[in-house]
């Protein structure tokens, strides 16, 4: 019988590759980061408990879940709406497992689903972040349509994508997070890295704090 | 063609498939036998095969499957592409007052 030998990695375990890419010298035009140890739950309301559900995830994160395509940040959570009454909470990985915790929470308010392995999270930045972005991105990231906690559930070079603005760098660019499917990471890992060449990219690795 | 989904706003046509007219209703017969069976294939043959060719304003299906996954009501002109407003199908999103198929 055949042996298996399970492990677990991230999907971008050999896409990404630490340190600076593209044009040489010193400028970095874009960062780019994976954020490993991520815990992602999603959140669907059932018929007609919008208020139960708000009320648990108030009880449980501290903070309401958004009703309009945005982001609210919390202290140990970050809530994004993903649809109409369905958001999903992204927090770091604690060493206990919280699922349990949280479907108790939302019992028969919402349906809860772990998507934290279904999931990798893609954070750029950078000066020429938006130049890199709008060559395959159709939404208009300006500062006046997506400011700081905008967020959108939208198609990402034809990938299914949840992305949203966190706060902004200590130096003042914008910082975008994307959440795609594991299966489809590594390809748009190389688009990324791929349209952001011409302005000089660092590439790293960050761990959810 | 951009499209302003209600719960997204507004975005490219590429997220969203279109899914035909919403004017047919799905016919609604009493099952205790009494209804003649011609008029039952009737009704359930205009509803599943017969569409209006409109030139015009009408009524369409869109689905937002590249945004938040909602079917969606559109007002269309379909001669200059103009959308005369979009609002959510039936059913979509649980605070919704109206189930789906209603
Ligand atoms: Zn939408």
């Amino acid at each position: 019988m055949a042996e298996f030998s399970w492990n677990t990695q991230s999907p971008l375990e050999s896409a990404l590759v630490p340190g600076h890419h593209g044009v040489t010298g010193t400028q970095v035009g874009v960062t780019l980061e994976e954020v490993r140890d991520i815990s992602l739950v999603q959140v669907m309301t059932r018929r007609g408990r919008a208020a139960g559900t708000a009320k648990a995830a108030k009880k449980v994160f501290g903070i309401e879940p958004p009703t309009s395509p945005s982001a609210a940040m919390g202290r140990h959570a970050t809530l994004i709406w993903s649809g109409p009454d369905q958001f999903i909470a992204v927090s770091a990985q604690s060493a206990e497992d919280q699922f349990a915790k949280l479907s108790e929470a939302f019992a028969g308010a919402a349906s809860l689903s772990d998507q934290s392995d279904g999931r990798c999270l893609i954070r750029i930045g950078g000066p020429r972040v938006r130049q890199a972005l709008a060559k395959f991105c159709s939404l208009d990231l300006d500062d006046r349509a997506f400011p700081p906690g905008a967020a959108a559930t939208t198609s990402i070079d034809h990938t299914a994508m949840n992305i949203w603005r966190g706060a902004d760098s200590t130096d003042g660019h914008a910082i975008f997070n994307m959440l795609v499917l594991t299966s489809f990471a590594d390809s748009l890992w190389h688009t990324i890295l791929d349209s952001a060449l011409e302005y000089g990219v660092q590439a790293s690795l960050a761990h959810a704090a | 063609m951009r499209i302003a989904c209600p719960f997204c706003g507004e975005r490219e046509n590429g997220e969203f498939t279109y899914l035909g007219d919403a004017s047919p209703e799905r016919p609604n017969f009493a099952v205790d036998g009494r209804e003649s069976p011609d008029r039952v294939e009737d009704a359930f043959y205009d509803y599943v095969y017969l569409r209006d060719n409109v030139a015009g304003v009408m009524r369409e299906y869109w689905y937002h499957g590249g945004g938040c996954r909602s079917w969606l009501v559109a007002e269309r002109n379909t001669v200059t592409h103009e959308f005369i407003s979009v609002t959510a199908a039936p059913g979509a999103g649980a605070a919704s007052a109206v189930r789906a198929g209603e």
